[in-house]
């Protein structure tokens, strides 16, 4: 998730220290030091490194598959592995591998200034499979019915895309803060040792030393880098940064393993055990989220400033923090950073509630707003502040100067009480009530971008699959099958058009919408049924062949169990099913009803003819269902109740699943990074007026243009959307969620709401009414000269878009264009 | 029009311009006056109009087969022969793409509460509410008087945006209503005034004294002032003093909360266009911002009172 209307914003009160390291990651590729993927092998010909699974969701990168898997197989480096090494389990062998490419081969190395250690960590090793198991994978991956081929199929057929993705979830930093590494590896050797002599030599006592291995890896780490600094120390001739090197070889010698005490040791024993799990997974970046790092480590600042730790200098930790999480970045950045690079959302969490309601702003809050202001733009780590009933007005304040200035915000909202709403029902769903309530729940926090979990025991898979649920509309009106030949993109082969779905019935012949209802409900179980096959079969690959036991020891359950993350050994384990193309499934049902049945404006034969010829010839009729027909995001009572039903039926089939091979539960959502770009090129023409090749919709987000009502109506319809509040079956106080993953919400605003300080208020206010009415999470965009002069050229897409001035209104596309040209030039100066 | 059918132009949610805090602006259709600089010249008329929308044409003429005055031709896009046209909308009911818009629509007050209240929680969280504009309000007064009625019942608050021009008996109706009248004095001159606006400013000076006074026994209503600097005509030093010394002399600062200067606007040149009028100041150039600044100065020589005297609306971009 992006936000865009950045580029004013410059950094500022940066040290010579920031200003140096920040400008030096931004050389990017001119740089002397990078921390582009190494690649390791354990010296056997079958051995192999790129595990495309993680990448089933990036479909731009379907193509590259081969290439990657072969130029790191190529350009890996050997690694010598013990005679007894495939005797053990794969988890043992992995922890070994990685553990033995961290400590042995990675250089060590310390950017001039930095007051954190800790900067190779992209890395892609061994699968550490032997040649039968590399076999069965490769069968089960490439073969002629292998993964790799479903997957793109799936794509290719506009159903969406699925696979086992790393990250997307908060290790318990926590606990490594407070009692340290030693205490990971004492419990799994306590386990361990109380098993019986049968049971060591099973998986699970095999595992559990795989994670006693795996926790040694954060230990051995630091004492290099303690070294180095040890080194550098006794080279650097200027005392204060001799002073700082001999404080970090200090904490080397102590973080992670033992407990931190301060806030230095606290930052240098997360940044560390975070990157590693990049490490572990070979993966960088993905989600792999921090929670609520305000509030775990503010006993640390606290006690720091106390202790006579300059409040600037604790800024600048936290800033030498924040570049390090860019260097993720690094992986591939000889070929550019887009693509999977793109994706990365190393989340921190900011402010929100306690027990009670409780806020639980405090000074560290402030501090990382204030650092947040300081060095954007920058791309990570990607903050979220989360807001609630009782948020303070010195930190609406404070948001409101934020993105006054950044022109759009330089962070995601998240909402609690919605939030919360969400997560007390999957917990009453899943029949979790025992890990998820309301003496934790305010503890949860959003991974990715804005995907709500639980913190140190929770994978919910959060974006391991993404339905596009307009595809069963093209189901109903073929009757199952599609409207055309696909032909491969490469290949140019045509496939002929098959029975995919099951037959709903000639569409022709339906009587009423309820008739075509019930048909597209059944579709849509259809969709959900597929998108589940395909995945349960990456997930079960994944749980057989890629462990990550360092992660493991990092999520509450797996040690408890002896049981890998890959094979659900988290507390909660949850898949979540984004489902993707909302509203533009909602608007076309919404433009079914009004064109066929309700007004008879057409008969249902000529609007699939209409959608057939990506509405060519039947430009009145697209207008008709473009302009007229009702649609989703007006406050329209009677089309939001469509979004509810729509939502309801793909919500209630969602938790019908769970994965075979580790009994993970589905549960819903609604994030759509940029598949509703991408497939707009797949999915043929749709009911609501669009044609292919145009955008889908995105998220919970209205069809855009759609929301000619203004943002309050907009926040209403999705409120609704997700069930609304009411008294009597309500999730949490009047809050129903049906999305316990939260949904992806996008507002542009003129940034006239912000001209000064009165209108700041009123700014305030809105988002006051949006903790009441709204969804889960919320990026506030700012109109800005690039969208307007796009609306000059494509005025039907932004019928929305209002200019006003006091008691005067007129839409943006209804002026002239001389006057859109001194409208344009107002917003570039920000005179509006 | 009677108090459950109104006439309406439009309905504007998250208003930010129109009092204080989120409101959602009601603009009504009708006005007594027709000032030559209005920037909603569509919202004069007390009858529903139609209007073309070059931009959303598809081209596909039902307007012009479906109207059953024959008022539709088309060279190059739609022309509209207004002698003809008697506003029955037809025309914009048959248009696919909202390209032939009917301007002004029935609401009935109920339904139009139910839609105001959609918003109640953003105006609880922003002191805001609604402003009931146009047009006219008062010309409506029925209508404005329920809807005010059953908004006040909800607990909203209610402003009036009014030109002052109406009877005793149509402010007896609203006013229990009403929590704040955002009131325009436009011209201290009689003869400029008639010019300007077709009316006389005499019973809208009164009706501002009388409103003040009335006030005053009632703590909770205030009035807010504006005035529109039109270059040429209104926004003359003499004009902008006449008002400042008329405010400062008559009307209670208990009451009176503040003054705007609202700049002169040239967005609306389109409007005037598609509803077949030559605009007299189609060529005038915004304020600039010095001239802006000097009548805010003006202002706040006679009136010293803090954050009473503001200027609002946009000024001319390049200085020359």
């Amino acid at each position: 998730m992006s936000s865009v209307g950045q580029k004013l914003k410059q950094p500022k009160n940066l040290s010579e220290r920031i200003r140096f390291l920040r400008d030096y990651y931004f050389k990017g590729s001119q740089r002397n030091w990078n921390n582009e993927f190494t690649s390791w092998n354990c010296g056997k010909d079958w051995d192999a490194q790129y595990n495309e699974m993680h990448y089933y969701i990036v479909p731009e990168t379907f193509a590259l598959f081969q290439t990657m898997y072969q130029s790191f197989r190529l350009s890996s480096e050997k690694v010598e592995v013990p005679d007894d090494f495939f005797r053990k389990n794969i988890a043992q062998r992995r922890a070994y591998f990685n553990k033995k490419v961290i400590t042995d081969f990675l250089p060590c190395e310390i950017l001039p200034g930095d007051l954190l250690f800790g900067s190779r960590f992209n890395l892609q090793t061994s699968f550490c499979l032997d040649k039968k198991e590399m076999k069965d994978r490769n069968k089960k991956i490439l073969g002629k019915n292998g993964l790799r081929k479903k997957a793109i199929w799936f794509h290719d057929h506009g159903f969406g895309n699925a696979g086992p993705t790393g990250g997307h979830l908060i290790a318990d930093y926590e606990k490594i803060l407070k009692y340290g590494f030693k205490s990971v590896y004492e419990q799994a050797q306590s386990l361990y040792e109380k098993l019986s002599p049968k049971d060591k030599k099973s998986d699970m006592g095999k595992n559990l030393l795989a994670f006693m291995e795996a926790a040694t890896i954060p230990k051995e780490l630091a004492l290099r880098y303690s070294e180095k600094c040890v080194k550098l120390y006794e080279n650097e001739i200027d005392s204060k940064r001799k002073e700082e090197l001999l404080k970090m070889s200090k904490i080397g010698e102590k973080v992670p393993w033992e407990p931190a005490e301060n806030f230095w040791e606290a930052m240098q024993s997360l940044w560390l055990t975070h990157m590693l799990i990049m490490s572990d997974e070979n993966y960088p970046g993905p989600g792999v989220s921090f929670g609520r790092i305000d509030q775990y480590l503010y006993p640390y600042w606290e006690k720091s400033l106390k202790d006579g730790m300059d409040r600037e200098f604790g800024k600048e930790i936290i800033k030498c923090f924040f570049v390090h999480c860019n260097t993720a970045y690094d992986a591939m950045i000889r070929t550019g950073n887009n693509g999977i690079t793109a994706g990365f959302g190393q989340l921190i969490t900011l402010s929100g509630m306690g027990k009670d309601g409780v806020d639980l702003t405090n000074d560290l809050t402030y501090a990382f707003l204030e650092v947040i202001d300081d060095m954007s733009p920058i791309l990570e780590p990607k903050p979220n502040v989360r807001l609630h009933r009782n948020s303070p007005e010195k930190l609406l304040d404070k948001i409101a100067d934020m993105i006054s200035e950044s022109q759009g915000a330089p962070f995601l909202l998240n909402f609690d009480e919605r939030s919360i709403a969400g997560m007390l029902r999957e917990a009453r769903l899943a029949k979790l009530e025992n890990l998820i309530n309301l003496n934790n729940v305010h503890d949860y926090a959003p991974v990715g971008c804005l995907e709500n979990t639980m913190v140190g025991n929770d994978r919910s898979g959060t974006v391991d699959c993404n339905l596009n649920l307009a595809k069963a509309l093209e189901l109903v009106l073929a009757n199952g099958k599609e409207f055309f030949e696909v032909i491969d993109p490469i290949t140019k082969k045509r496939e002929k058009i098959r029975q995919l779905g099951p037959k709903t019935g000639d569409p022709t012949k339906f009587k009423n919408f309820d008739q075509f209802f019930k048909a597209y409900e059944i579709q849509t179980k259809y969709i959900i049924r597929k998108i589940f096959e395909l995945y349960d079969k990456g997930e079960s690959i994944r749980s057989k062949y890629h462990p990550t036991p360092y992660l493991s020891c990092l999520v509450k359950g797996c040690i408890e169990k002896g049981k890998d993350i890959t094979q659900g050994g988290a507390e909660i384990n949850f898949v979540t099913l984004e489902a993707v193309t909302f509203a533009t499934t909602v608007d076309s049902l919404l433009a079914i009803k009004y064109l066929v049945y309700d007004k008879k404006i057409c008969e249902m034969r000529k609007l699939i003819e209409a959608l057939k010829n990506n509405w060519e010839g039947y430009e009145t009729l697209q207008a008709i269902a473009k302009y007229k027909a009702p649609k989703y995001g007006k406050d329209d009572d009677e089309a939001d109740e469509m979004a509810l039903k729509v939502m309801k039926l793909w919500t209630d089939e969602t938790w019908k699943y769970k994965t075979t091979s580790t009994n993970r539960q589905f549960r819903p959502g609604m994030l759509s990074w940029n598949y509703w770009v991408s497939d707009g090129y797949i999915l043929p023409a749709t009911p609501d007026g669009r044609k292919k090749g145009q955008f889908l919709s995105n998220a919970i987000c209205p069809v855009n243009g759609a929301d000619t009502n203004g943002p309050t109506a907009n926040t209403n319809s999705v409120g609704k959307a997700l069930g609304g509040k009411n008294k009597e079956n309500a999730d949490y106080l009047d809050y129903i969620n049906l999305l316990p993953n939260g949904a992806s919400h996008t507002i542009t605003f003129n940034p006239s709401i912000l001209k000064d300080n009165q209108h700041k208020e009123k700014f305030k206010a809105f988002l006051r009414g949006y903790i009441e009415n709204g969804g889960t999470a919320l990026q506030i965009n700012m109109l800005d000269p690039e969208m307007l002069k796009d609306a000059q050229k494509n005025p039907q897409d932004y019928r929305h878009l209002l200019v006003r001035v006091t008691g005067y209104n007129a839409y943006f596309t209804s002026i002239g264009k001389e006057l859109q040209d001194e409208v344009i030039s107002r917003i570039s100066h920000q005179k509006i | 029009m009677n108090e459950s059918k109104g006439l309406i132009l439009e309905i504007q949610r998250l208003s930010t311009e129109d009092g204080p805090g989120i409101r959602t602006t009601v603009f009504m259709k009708g006005c007594p006056l027709a000032c030559k600089w209005c920037h909603n010249p569509e919202s004069i008329k007390p009858e529903p109009q139609i209007q073309w929308i070059n931009s959303r044409c598809i081209g596909c003429k039902n307007c012009i087969i479906v109207c059953p005055e024959r008022a539709l031709t088309w060279d190059n896009g739609v022309i509209i022969d207004r002698t003809l046209c008697k506003g029955c909308g037809k025309c914009a009911e048959s248009c696919p793409s909202t390209a032939m818009e009917i301007l002004g629509r029935i609401w009935d007050v109920e339904k139009l509460t139910t839609e105001i209240l959609k918003d109640k929680v953003y105006f609880e969280k922003s002191g805001g509410g609604v402003t009931i504009s146009g047009g006219e309000g008062t010309f409506q007064s029925s209508f404005v008087a329920k809807l005010s009625e059953n908004l006040s019942k909800n607990k909203i608050h209610v402003a009036l945006d009014t030109c002052g021009f109406y009877s005793d008996q149509v402010l007896e109706k609203i006013f229990p209503f009403v929590d704040l009248f955002l009131y325009d004095i436009k011209e201290m001159d009689i003869l400029k005034h008639i010019e300007f606006t077709g009316q006389s400013n005499e019973l809208i000076l009164k009706n501002l004294i009388d409103l003040s006074n009335k006030c005053m026994n009632n703590s909770n209503k205030k009035i807010w002032i504006r005035t529109p600097l039109i270059p040429s005509m209104t926004a003359r030093e003499d004009n902008i003093l006449k008002i400042a010394k008329f405010i400062n002399e008559n009307l209670s600062f208990d009451v009176v909360e503040r003054w705007e200067l609202c700049l002169f606007n040239n967005l609306c040149k389109d409007k005037y266009r598609r509803l077949g009028i030559k605009w007299e100041l189609d060529d005038i150039d915004l304020i600039s911002e010095k001239e802006a600044d000097d009548f805010l100065s003006l202002a706040k020589s006679i009136i010293t009172k803090d954050d009473f005297c503001y200027i609002t609306g946009s000024k001319r971009l390049v200085e020359n």
